[in-house]
């Protein structure tokens, strides 16, 4: 499936926006081991992509080369005009650009809450403590969790921190959030909040790059979904396309193991 | 008084209770821990027989007829400062005096000490009363001394003592003051043994202040310490027309206010709108406390007004105008590529300084060697302090303030002592001892971090650098590092440059410190883990940053018991300082009083009592860290 067919499957509502996120014939090495095969993809502002795929595909590798957690050793990643190279002034406007969530919440366990949210905003964006602070207290409550400002992480359920995680993020006003199977390390009743503050920030309009193995809320949310083996993105498609024709027999079979 | 008789019974149970509250009652703890069968039965019997021996060999020593504590008694000023002058003694209370209001403010600052039940406070009044019960009864009987003062012998040479019954008669103060003790804890056990009052606390800092000032009060009746011996008159003599010491009454009195005085104001600030204020100036004079009070106030420099006005004041005012001037440049937000640039360039040009210095190319001030390298680093960290005018006007006056420190310390000990002394150093004893281990812990510190940063450091010249400086420093013993600061290094220095005996000493053992330091440093950064880099780089924190706010915060309270560690084997480790020659309080004691006429070869005293101070530091030290664990622990949960 070429590139210029994933463009057109995506939604009509997309067909204005610029290109966020320019993937092309990204190649990822770990040592002889290539994880990554000549991924190639656009997400346009304002979109929300569902990866998707078995263990060990290569979604993790990916969702990280772009805010250069990972380094890609072959092609091009562009995020919102800029080129992702060595160039360190590159990487730290990336990065203040981009929000990440992770699986495990990595939330700063010394730090109560609301400093943890604070924190780049005060020292990455010079934001004066008090503006901070008020901002932080609103995305608490956007998040639903208003009441734990002043706790310790270490105090909070999976679900909670998770969503302190998600709020510590857009304190930095991304343009792009990424999330890494943002629900596998939450216990089944706490899955739902999470998602619920994630379909709230996808009707928000930010642009979303999203693993996840949660179909739910693919078909609900996505504009797109990819599906990746082996380092490559083998379908790409519109959740209707996607759950109800997908054309590759390797999407099927991941479809009929999951589903 | 009927209900206090009842509980004594139970409170006599609970004194052997060893440790605090088992969950059991009593009868049944006993039989589950100690004498669960026969083997553990005995051996249980057995290590209580040895103890009780212990402790009655132990207070055979001391109370001994042997002993002579008039020795440690009449020395006790020369244990803690060594010989510093009569004249200028006020000099020393004024420094002790100035930490001790310091450490008033901050425990009023920081005060929520937490609180103690108290019933706890009745089982430690009851143990010690116990405890002093024991003590009274297993202690031999006295040597009987005849009308002349001395010992009696009998026929085959052995000492007359005194009858058991006897013993115990002469001793009733000591039964007193148990069974004041025992009465006093039982009877608030016993108020305090329903569920609800169980729970009833009384603030740590209120135990403290009514410790402290037991002891003081204790000086205004108990003698503790001689002031001289007059040889003609063969007595101690204290104030005019008192034969027993009590000079140090008053001052110490003096402290207590202070402390309380300052524990009220510190309480004052706490609620207040200056509070981040004080808290920051109290750190700051924390921090310069301990050079300023050693090379400022007991030093006494004599300064040299012309030389301060034509070279002194001039150099300082330049480093700190122009460094200043230089960072607000640096600090400007379009200032790109050119502020590292510059940065690295001063870095390079303050380390040559350094490298001219060891071989002699150029003259320079060892203060401006000094400043150039603190510029460079300031330098460094000047992209942190980007943007906002306020952020850039705390580096400029942060700089300002470090110069005004280090050239006016520098000036001060580049200046001769008014303080005449017999000794090169002009202080020794316990004073000594502590001024050693603070400015040791307090420098090796940020040593020690830069090394175990530089050998976790993804540059492999930096860990190359620190990898091999630790190795290599560890593979020395304390000993030589300290001779070799002392007997080689000034060998090496060029002409013109010198060390003191005391800042050299200070400085290899504040290197030989750091390698340590560094280990267990490094330990507390590789349980951080890699999620924790990730998500500070995620939002867009830089390096330094990571490293400030994220990894070195949890890294160190990991670490915390390790370094404690570190902090209690520095300070028990100055006593090798006797080698090289400076007087360290142990050395006092093992050979300053020994030598003295009127004390000839009377060690033991002075030893014991060595012994107690540095456990009851030590002690101190490792009881607060636990504290401190727990305090910090919350963030972890
Ligand atoms: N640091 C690494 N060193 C070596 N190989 C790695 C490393 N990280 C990932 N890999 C390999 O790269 C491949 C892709 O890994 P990746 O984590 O991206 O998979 P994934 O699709 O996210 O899987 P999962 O659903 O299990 O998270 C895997 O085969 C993995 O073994
Ligand atoms: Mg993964």
């Amino acid at each position: 499936m070429s590139i210029d067919d994933a463009t057109t499957a995506a939604n009509d509502r997309l067909a204005g926006s610029e290109d966020m996120i320019v993937c092309v014939d990204v190649d990822k090495f770990y040592g002889d081991f290539q994880a990554l095969k000549g991924v190639t993809a656009t997400i346009k502002e304002g979109e929300v992509a569902v990866v998707c795929g078995p263990s060990g595909s290569g979604k993790s590798t990916w969702i990280r080369c772009i805010n250069r957690l990972e380094v890609h050793q072959g092609g091009d990643i562009v995020v919102d005009g800029i080129e992702l190279t060595n160039d360190l002034r590159n990487i730290e406007k990336i990065r203040s650009e981009v929000g990440m969530v992770f699986q495990q919440f990595n939330l700063f366990p010394h730090l109560t809450v609301l400093d943890n949210i604070t924190l780049a905003p005060i020292w990455v964006r010079k934001k004066p403590r008090a503006e901070a602070e008020a901002m932080a207290r609103a995305l608490l409550d956007r998040v639903g969790i208003p009441e734990q400002a002043e706790k310790f992480p270490g105090q909070l359920s999976g679900g909670q921190q998770q969503r302190v995680a998600i709020a510590r993020s857009l304190a930095m006003e991304p343009r792009v959030m990424l999330f890494d199977e943002p629900t596998s390390a939450l216990d089944p009743e706490m899955i739902k909040e999470v998602l619920d503050v994630m379909k709230e920030l996808a009707r928000s309009g930010i642009t979303m790059m999203v693993v996840t193995h949660e179909m739910g809320f693919a078909r609900e949310v996505a504009d797109r979904i990819m599906f990746m083996e082996g380092g490559e993105i083998v379908e790409v498609g519109t959740p209707e396309h996607f759950f109800t024709n997908p054309t590759e027999d390797r999407t099927k079979l991941f479809l009929s193991q999951i589903l | 008084m009927s209900d206090v008789n009842q509980v004594s019974a139970d409170a006599e149970e609970e004194q052997f209770s060893p440790h605090e509250t088992p969950s059991l009652p009593v009868g049944q703890w006993l039989r589950k821990n100690l004498f669960s069968n026969w083997a553990n039965g005995i051996l249980t019997l057995l290590g209580v027989l040895a103890a009780l021996a212990a402790l009655r060999g132990v207070l055979n020593f001391v109370f001994s007829e042997n002993r002579q504590w008039d020795a440690v008694r009449t020395n006790l000023r020369a244990l803690m400062t060594l010989s510093y002058p009569e004249s200028q003694y006020i000099r020393v209370w004024v420094a002790l005096g100035f930490i001790v209001g310091l450490a008033g403010l901050s425990a009023g600052i920081w005060a929520n000490w937490g609180g103690v039940s108290v019933r706890r406070i009745s089982t430690w009044l009851m143990g010690t009363g116990a405890l002093l019960a024991l003590c009274v009864i297993v202690r031999e009987p006295s040597v009987i001394l005849g009308s002349d003062g001395k010992v009696i012998r009998s026929i085959d040479g052995s000492l007359r003592r005194e009858s058991f019954m006897d013993a115990m008669v002469d001793r009733s103060t000591w039964w007193i003051a148990a069974v004041l003790l025992l009465a006093v804890g039982a009877a608030l056990w016993s108020r305090f043994s329903d569920p609800v009052r169980r729970r009833v606390e009384v603030s740590v800092t209120s135990v403290v202040f009514v410790g402290l000032g037991l002891a003081v009060l204790s000086l205004w009746i108990a003698p503790y310490g001689h002031y001289a011996f007059i040889s003609e008159t063969k007595s101690y003599i204290a104030e005019s027309g008192r034969t027993v010491a009590f000079s140090t009454k008053m001052p110490w009195t003096v402290m207590l206010i202070l402390l309380s005085c300052f524990f009220f104001v510190g309480r004052f600030f706490q609620s207040g709108r200056y509070l981040g204020f004080v808290k920051g100036a109290s750190n700051l004079l924390w921090l310069i406390s301990p050079l300023t009070l050693f090379w400022v106030v007991l030093r006494d420099p004599a300064l040299d007004y012309g030389h301060v006005i034509s070279t002194d004041l001039p150099m300082g005012l330049a480093f700190g105008l122009l460094g200043g001037a230089l960072l607000w440049g640096l600090t400007r937000a379009s200032i790109g590529e050119a502020g590292r640039i510059t940065a690295t360039a001063l870095l390079v040009f303050a380390i040559f300084n350094w490298v001219a210095a060891f071989f002699g190319w150029y003259p320079m001030l060892q203060k401006a060697r000094i400043s150039f390298l603190l510029l460079a680093l300031a330098a460094l960290l000047a992209p942190n302090f980007m943007g906002e005018v306020a952020k850039r006007r705390q580096l400029v006056l942060g700089w300002v303030g470090v110069t005004a420190l280090v050239h006016y310390l520098a000036t001060m000990i580049n200046t001769p002592s008014t303080v005449e002394l017999q000794s090169t150093e002009f202080l020794g004893g316990l004073g000594l001892t502590l001024f050693v281990a603070l400015i040791v812990v307090l420098l090796s510190f940020p040593l020690g971090v830069l090394l175990a940063l530089g050998r976790t450091s993804k540059f492999p010249i930096f860990r190359m650098l620190s990898t091999s400086y630790i190795e290599v420093i560890r593979g020395v013993p304390l000993i030589s590092v300290l001779i070799f600061f002392s007997v080689m290094v000034p060998l090496f220095l060029p002409d013109g440059m010198e060390l003191a005996e005391l800042a050299a000493v200070l400085t290899g053992y504040t290197l030989f410190s750091a390698a340590y330091l560094a280990e267990n440093v490094r330990g507390g950064l590789q349980s951080i883990t890699k999620g924790q880099y990730e998500a500070a780089d995620a939002i867009g924190l830089t390096p330094a940053q990571r490293t400030g706010f994220i990894v070195l915060p949890q890294a160190l309270t990991v670490s915390i018991p390790q370094l404690v560690g570190q902090v209690i084997s520095t300070f028990k480790e100055t006593s090798l300082l006797a080698i090289i020659g400076l007087f360290d309080f142990l050395r006092v004691a093992n050979s300053v009083i020994p030598a003295q006429s009127e004390f000839m070869g009377v060690k033991r005293e002075g030893i014991l009592l060595v012994a107690m101070i540095y456990f009851f530091f030590n002690f101190t030290i490792s009881k607060y860290s636990q504290r401190l664990e727990r305090r910090v622990g919350l963030g972890e949960r």
